[in-house]
């Protein structure tokens, strides 16, 4: 079946500028959750099919277990119902920011990032930075960056092509931790505005915390992904807010 | 004469990055941190390229394309958009408006030189020897 002129006048223009598209399922999962009318199966259905999305629903749906034989909830379909759609909404949210931040260090730093269960990385005590950045439109909530300051550190260095000790200037590593969450939500806002659910984003902000707790809003989710490469570890805290209508 | 290339962000790291791109190149590299400031650099230094990035405060890439592009003295400036915003609905935007290419953040040196070596011409610096 032919697409509508709009759609083949951008698979054109991807195919032309190289841009990369989403993997399928996290394209038809948001397409799904932005319906808000469509039948749980269906969603069901599409996080079954890929073993990525499953794991990490199971692991939103279970948020005290330290592993797989402390699950209480067991099942794809099991966790939809107990947490909702919005759940798979995170789903299908944190897969571009995390292909985003996986690849930005893979481009930009020569570092092959992965992503670990978050019970295998100590959490940040004391002083860190954290990154965040709002978004909102039919869908609203926040994407937060957190890392140690060395990793802020030895990151604006490496995007620099500097050594860690020639970067000196706080706003030059302020400036390059928001710039990391910028290409990372500027991919991750594309997928949902193509899905439907569009947003604006606003200005990131960039500050030094201590508290490690993101606040979920009642009704709302919070998916946390947690990465590694070597001494640098890093956070990403992806919430959604529920929607009114 | 050098190649004039402005670079148009808002991020102070993206345009350190593209500077360094072009250092081994005969090439100045002009800067500015939104829309508004580039247009008027864009207006005073006539630039070869402007590499020009989507989101950003006080006027975004989007403004600033269109306004290049109604400017008879600037629209024939080519423009490679440089952002992280891939979808859709602004993609077509601004093709429509009329850019020559675009390069998705995160990118590496090498693309960031091919797309613009394929609008200017990118002359390597001549090697100085020490003395």
């Amino acid at each position: 079946m032919a697409g509508s002129p709009d759609i083949n006048q951008f698979k054109e223009l991807a195919r032309r500028y190289g841009l990369a598209a989403v993997p399928e399922s996290v394209s038809r999962l948001t397409q799904l959750v932005a319906r808000q009318d469509s039948c749980v199966d269906e969603i069901v259905r599409v996080i079954e099919k890929d073993p990525t999305l499953s794991a990490r629903l199971l692991r939103v749906a279970n948020p005290r277990a330290a592993d797989e034989s402390e699950y209480t909830v067991g099942t794809v379909n099991e966790a939809l119902m107990r947490n909702g759609i919005g759940c798979a909404l995170l789903l299908a949210m944190g897969t571009p920011l995390s292909a985003a931040l996986i690849k930005t260090f893979q481009t930009m730093l020569s570092l092959k990032l992965e992503p670990v269960d978050t019970h295998q990385l100590d959490s940040l005590v004391g002083a860190h930075m954290r990154c965040s950045i709002g978004f909102a439109g039919k869908v609203t909530g926040h994407v937060f960056l957190r890392m140690s300051f060395t990793t802020a550190k030895a990151i604006a260095a490496g995007i620099l092509g500097l050594e860690p000790a020639e970067v000196t200037d706080k706003d030059e590593i302020r400036d390059a931790a928001g710039e990391l969450l910028n290409i990372m939500t500027g991919n991750f806002k594309s997928n949902l505005c193509d899905a439907g659910l569009d947003c604006k984003l606003q200005p990131p902000k960039v500050g030094m915390t201590e508290d490690f707790e993101t606040p979920v809003e009642p009704g709302g989710g919070l998916e946390r992904l947690a990465f590694r490469a070597g001494p640098i570890e890093i956070f990403v805290d992806v919430t959604a807010n529920p929607w009114d209508d | 004469m050098a190649t004039k290339i402005l670079s148009v962000d808002d991020s102070r790291t993206i345009r350190l990055i593209v500077g360094k791109a072009f250092r081994p190149y005969n090439v100045t590299v002009l800067e500015a941190a939104n829309g508004e400031e580039g247009l008027a650099i864009a207006a005073r230094e006539k630039p070869d390229l402007v590499i020009l990035d989507v989101t950003m405060p006080v006027m975004d890439g989007v403004t600033m394309l269109a306004k290049l592009k109604e400017d008879p003295e600037l629209k024939a400036i080519p423009v490679i958009m440089l952002t992280a915003e891939s979808g859709r609905d602004n993609v077509l935007q601004i093709a429509r408006l009329g850019v020559r290419d675009y390069l998705v953040k995160p990118f590496k040196e090498d693309q960031l030189l091919e797309k613009v070596g394929r609008c200017v011409t990118l002359e390597k610096r001549p090697v100085v020897a020490p003395a």
